[in-house]
């Protein structure tokens, strides 16, 4: 049976990620059921059926003291979300290279030929949406399902914090320039190599992270 | 409570969207009563809209006694027919573009958008040669943004969707378009047309998914908390899911409806069905309780398609068929659709007042432009139209109430009707036409009298004096006129054949001869008569005055079920819920092809591998039919009961199709 009640959670869902990871509604921010669905139009239930998949996400907190409020991104939060994301992006690329599939490379490859084709035009959300795809790309050639899913996760938090870092376009070419190389190595399928790749990948990321937002 | 009135009725709804009307009848399924009706005029920039006014305008005391709303609609045979379906690109692997390009079959193929790279398998299931993965990946991130949706098909995908399935897992990976895949969808081998039906059926996901969403909220907001079916083009149905993943199955379905609904209140199970419509006329065959379906796919415009449907003859001849004059300044009927001069005045009393006088002129020739009336349908949506534009001014005119095009004319200080433009007003339905119809001479005569018969009276005695001919004269020729379109077109549709043109200065077709001295002897000594060994069931308001004189000629009976104005709606509900699942046993060669080693089993699940013909066959039969009673089971049959169709293709290659069929299951 087509779900109505589905239809409007995951619209809603849609519109108010965008607005959490855009910065429309700022980190730790506490959050206006009734004006989010003045808004966008949606029911109360679907909005409030949104913000739990959202609390899912990381990207919301809900919490009896403090009601509904858009996740924050002090120190703290960085630290522990850097901790879970180094080891285990650092794994995921071990095991893609240890078993990536044809089709999981000329997918990665695709990904990296887009990317050289459109960097010129310096599109930043286009940028973005390519890095995301290329991360998935690589969680799928990993072959471990809770693999994807435990980074599927965390890629909402951290997209916001690339608008967090407010996002200069040669920054994030820096970052998407790493990619080829870890696709070479996973053709060459020389885990190592990955490994230290990815690993020197999310370093810099959080370096850059930390250094906009003045932690360091 | 009295046993005239059981505790507990099983209500369903059925909605029809024709080419003119939206239909919708609340039925007692079981003792075949239509409780209530109502109509609503389609709504063609959105079906949505006049199916959630008839929804919210019929008559339903406890929305809870409905158990099942169905749907009929023309939505996908029209988006096709008028190429308003979404941007597509096309993917095919392992055709031959040579081939292709010379016999020009991309324009078969359903889009403009169309790309060929390399793979696809062997009528034996191997691989022809290796999937060109890299290149499909690299067309769609160069086309994703300018289209809507994906299409793929690979040559010889039902014996091993492989290709298929793996350009499937990596484009989802870089895009998210939706995809369409062609072994999903066929198990037929015609690539050509596979290809088609995945295209076409890739451009209409979105609009019919949308649409059944508003048909939904149409029922949320009256209640009705039922499941919610949509009729297959042969008559069959299947759940909304179903249909918003393969809206293509939807071609035809409103005819495929009408048939049914025939059957169902006739309780005639062979018989010949003609539907009657405002726009067109529809003919159908029922044998032995089912729609007859064409032996080779659907077709819609120009395209070829591999999706069962009704084997159905449609012409552009209803009730509220255009009556005028022509360049030739013979009176002709059709092929517009107006909205009759009765209902008009009906709804816009004014119209009645600015023609009457025009009788009191004496006899002599009056401009037939006042008898066509234009109006105001809806308001243009903002921005549509430049200020200032002439259609602006045609617009704002009509906004003053309808208005006839002698009048419009002067108005608008033109010279003569063909200078006003504005054609995409009516082609975006902002504005309508009304005139002269059948349904006007139905309303003099008294076999239908809804609107307003004066000004049926009128604008029929305007029409007959330009011709010079009294109105009881022209009757008899308008329905005779009838009568020879319907009886042609139901000749061709039974034999495949055409009347030859008629050659004034020298006629010696004998073919011809015998058909007019059949419907009306002229001949001395020779009598000639045709029989239609099966009735006709007669459907739609002008089914009786169409038809009566249309059953003497084929010396056959009419049967006007009850409720057979509304029975294209009935015909929604009727149908059995149907799901079916196909199969494909086909040889396995060994390594140097020169011999059979086995036999593979192709399902929906995937490919197995047997030694024996025997044993495949047998395995092939048994999961078919699991997997075709389990779906049936599923979209809400009760009890399916399944039937196997074998059919085998040749070079040791059997296709083995079941069908589950069975009762809506109405809790």
């Amino acid at each position: 049976m087509v779900e109505l009640e589905r239809i409007d959670t995951q619209k809603a869902y849609n519109l108010i990620k965008e607005k959490i990871i855009t910065l429309q509604l700022k980190p730790g921010a506490p959050i206006d059921e009734d004006a989010l669905c003045a808004e966008t139009g949606l029911t109360p239930t679907a909005v409030r059926e949104a913000l739990k998949w959202l609390a899912h996400d990381h990207l919301v907190d809900i919490t009896p003291r403090h009601g509904i409020r858009v996740a924050e991104a002090n120190p703290a939060e960085l630290r522990e979300l850097f901790e879970m994301r180094l080891p285990l992006e650092t794994l995921c690329a071990r095991m893609a290279a240890e078993r990536a599939t044809a089709d999981d490379i000329v997918v990665m490859d695709a990904l990296v030929r887009e990317y050289e084709r459109v960097k010129g035009a310096g599109n930043v959300d286009t940028l973005l949406d390519l890095d995301h795809r290329f991360h998935g790309a690589l969680a799928d050639a990993a072959h471990n399902r809770y693999m994807r899913e435990t980074l599927e996760r965390f890629f909402g938090l951290s997209e916001r914090l690339w608008y967090l870092a407010s996002p200069q376009i040669d920054w994030v070419l820096r970052a998407l320039d790493r990619h080829a190389e870890l696709v070479q190595a996973i053709k060459a399928r020389d885990a190592e190599r990955a490994a230290d790749l990815m690993h020197q990948h999310v370093l810099d990321f959080q370096a850059l992270v930390e250094r906009a937002l003045g932690l360091v | 409570m009295t046993a005239s009135q059981p505790a507990t009725r099983t209500l369903v709804l059925g909605i029809d969207t024709g080419g003119t009307y939206t239909d919708g009848v609340l039925l007692d399924y079981h003792t075949r009563e239509v409780i209530a009706s109502c109509k609503s005029l389609t709504t063609r920039h959105d079906y949505a809209e006049g199916i959630g006014r008839v929804i919210e305008g019929i008559q339903i005391d406890n929305p809870a006694e409905v158990k099942m709303v169905s749907i009929s609609t023309t939505l996908a045979t029209n988006a096709i027919a008028e190429g308003k379906g979404a941007r597509v690109a096309l993917i095919l692997i392992g055709y031959d573009k040579e081939l292709a390009e010379a016999f020009q079959l991309h324009q078969r193929f359903g889009t403009t958008q169309y790309a060929f790279f390399a793979g696809g398998h062997t009528l034996f299931g191997e691989e022809k040669e290796p999937l060109d993965l890299q290149g499909i990946l690299d067309y769609v991130h160069r086309v994703k943004d300018s289209v809507d949706a994906l299409a793929v098909s690979a040559y010889f995908s039902p014996m091993n969707p492989e290709h298929e399935l793996r350009a499937f897992e990596a484009i989802s990976r870089i895009c998210d378009l939706p995809i369409v895949l062609g072994h999903q969808l066929s198990t037929k081998l015609g690539s050509v047309e596979r290809a088609t039906t995945a295209a076409l059926n890739a451009s209409l996901l979105g609009m019919l998914r949308d649409f059944v969403i508003a048909v939904r909220r149409a029922m949320e907001a009256r209640h009705i908390h039922a499941p919610l079916m949509v009729v297959r083009g042969d008559g069959t149905l299947m759940s909304e899911e179903f249909a918003a993943r393969t809206p293509v199955e939807t071609i035809h379905s409103g005819p495929a409806a009408s048939a049914m609904g025939g059957r169902f209140l006739s309780r005639v199970d062979t018989a010949l069905v003609v539907d009657v419509g405002g726009t067109t006329t529809d003919i159908a065959l029922i044998e032995d309780g089912r729609v007859r379906v064409s032996e080779e796919g659907a077709t819609v415009g120009n395209y070829k398609t591999c999706v069962q449907a009704a084997n159905i003859l449609s012409i552009a001849l209803g009730g509220d068929s255009h009556i005028h004059i022509g360049r030739d300044q013979k009176w002709t009927i059709g092929p517009a659709r107006v909205v009759p001069l009765a209902y008009l005045a009906h709804q816009h009393p004014a119209v009645k007042r600015r023609i009457a006088p025009l009788l009191q002129k004496g006899w002599g020739q009056i401009d037939l432009d006042q008898l066509e009336f234009w109006f105001l349908q809806r308001e243009p949506p903002p921005g549509m139209l430049e200020k200032g534009s002439r259609e602006a001014e045609v617009v704002a005119l009509l906004r003053e109430g309808p208005m006839c095009v002698t009048d419009i004319v002067r108005r608008l200080k033109l010279l003569h009707a063909g200078q006003i433009g504005a054609a995409e007003l009516w082609r975006q339905e902002i504005i309508g036409r009304a005139g002269l119809t059948p349904t006007d001479f139905m309303h003099l005569d008294g076999i239908y009298r809804a609107w307003d018969a004066e000004m049926s009276e009128i604008a029929a005695a305007l029409f007959c004096r330009n011709l010079g001919l009294d109105v009881k004269t022209f009757r008899d020729l308008l329905w005779q006129r009838v009568d020879e379109i319907i009886t042609e077109v139901i000749l061709s549709f039974l034999t495949g054949k055409k009347l030859a043109a008629p050659d004034p200065l020298h006629d010696v077709d004998m073919g011809r001869w015998f058909f007019h001295n059949s419907l009306q002897a002229a001949h001395p000594h020779l009598e000639t008569t045709i029989r239609l060994k099966v009735p006709i069931i007669g459907i739609g308001a002008p089914a009786k005055i169409f038809l009566e004189r249309v059953a003497d000629i084929f010396h056959t009976e009419l049967i006007l079920p009850p409720y057979y104005w509304v029975a294209n709606a009935v015909g929604a509900v009727a149908g059995s819920v149907m799901v079916s699942e196909e199969a494909l046993v086909y040889a396995r060669l060994s390594e140097d092809q020169s011999e059979v080693v086995g036999y593979y089993v192709q399902t929906s699940e995937g490919r197995t591998y047997y030694e024996s013909l025997e044993e495949a066959l047998g395995y092939a039969r048994q999961r078919v039919r699991t997997l075709a009673w389990e779906g049936a089971v599923r979209a809400g049959a009760h009890s399916p009961q399944v039937t196997l169709e074998e059919v085998e293709d040749g070079l040791d290659t059997y296709r083995i199709r079941a069908r589950a069929m069975g009762t809506p299951r109405l809790a």
